[in-house]
């Protein structure tokens, strides 16, 4: 009963997520909608996928292994993305901008 | 020292912070124990990984993850603080400090999906970007540092800067609160940099 609680929850924070993409202003923000719900959405539907299946519990941990792996490699992802739009020029649309005060 | 006025006080502090982290070299772990700790990752990855759990496919993963950790053993250990034995660390650290950081961190991530869902449907965003300092000096703990900055609520890590022994980021914040270099530093970093402290430089 609890993996079609982890799916929904999974299934959810995807669709708010692609909201996010869509209506948020700049590649900044976006950035936020896009790296956080797609590692939690990702997350919690590996880990339905784990108490649902019925493999030994070995291969199970396969799926934990992989969920490590999205919570490691997407934030490093969207560091990367954001600081090559930076110094591609993208201006963000920002109240206060630390970073061009100590790089003009 | 108490009459130091504040000003050379300050540098004073400064110039002891920077002594010590010149002599954190001497500090390493030693080799031995760096090699066991490599073994014991990759060990454990390779039997995940494989699946299979029969004598032989242990002693052959045993022996080659051995071989890889003589190698190798400077890239994933070289940043770990030197404290205590060798069995009591292994054991603080595989019971205690990444139970409670993945129990915390998976809170931290789901509050944060909310937050985004909230954001996305409200647009009451506020953004900026904002420079915070750091304790840390070494680059496994940074990196640590700026990837759960990431994933906790409104906030991405855009850059890092290191020099003359301080270590700075700069934090794209989705409603800035404070500008205030402490009062920010606290309410993003929150408690895992305290964490990180005790394992990493």
């Amino acid at each position: 009963m609890i993996e079609y609680f982890f799916l929904l929850l999974g299934e959810s924070i995807m669709v708010f997520g692609t909201l996010g993409i869509l209506r948020f202003p700049d590649v900044y923000t976006r950035l936020h909608a896009a790296t956080k719900c797609d590692t939690g959405g990702a997350m919690s539907i590996l880990i339905a996928l784990t108490i649902v299946s019925e493999a030994s519990p070995l291969i199970r941990l396969k799926f934990l292994v992989l969920a490590f792996l999205i919570a490691l490699i997407n934030p490093m992802i969207s560091h990367a993305i954001a600081r090559g739009a930076y110094k591609h020029g993208i201006k963000p649309k920002v109240v206060v901008d630390m970073y061009a005060w100590d790089n003009p | 020292m108490s009459r130091v006025p504040f000003y050379l006080r300050e540098r004073l502090d400064d110039v002891k912070q920077r002594v010590l982290f010149e002599t954190y070299e001497a500090q390493k772990l030693p080799k031995w124990e760096q090699v066991v700790l490599t073994w014991i990752v990759l060990f454990s990855f390779w039997t995940i990984i494989s699946a299979n759990v029969k004598a032989e496919n242990l002693l052959i993963g045993g022996l080659a993850t051995l071989v890889i950790s003589l190698f190798m053993y400077e890239m994933l250990t070289e940043d770990i603080r030197r404290s205590g034995h060798i069995l009591e660390k292994i054991l603080y650290i595989s019971f205690f400090v990444i139970p409670q950081y993945l129990f915390i961190m998976a809170f931290r991530l789901i509050e944060s999906n909310f937050k985004v869902a909230k954001h996305a449907v409200f647009m009451d965003i506020n953004p900026g970007i904002v420079k915070i300092k750091t304790e840390l000096h070494s680059n496994t703990g940074i990196t640590i540092l700026a990837n759960s900055i990431t994933l906790t609520p409104g906030t991405l890590t855009l850059d890092v800067n290191k020099k003359l022994g301080e270590t700075y980021l700069y934090v794209h914040w989705i409603s800035v609160e404070t500008l205030n270099r402490e009062k920010a530093g606290e309410k993003i970093k929150g408690d895992i940099e305290g964490w990180l402290r005790k394992i990493f430089w």
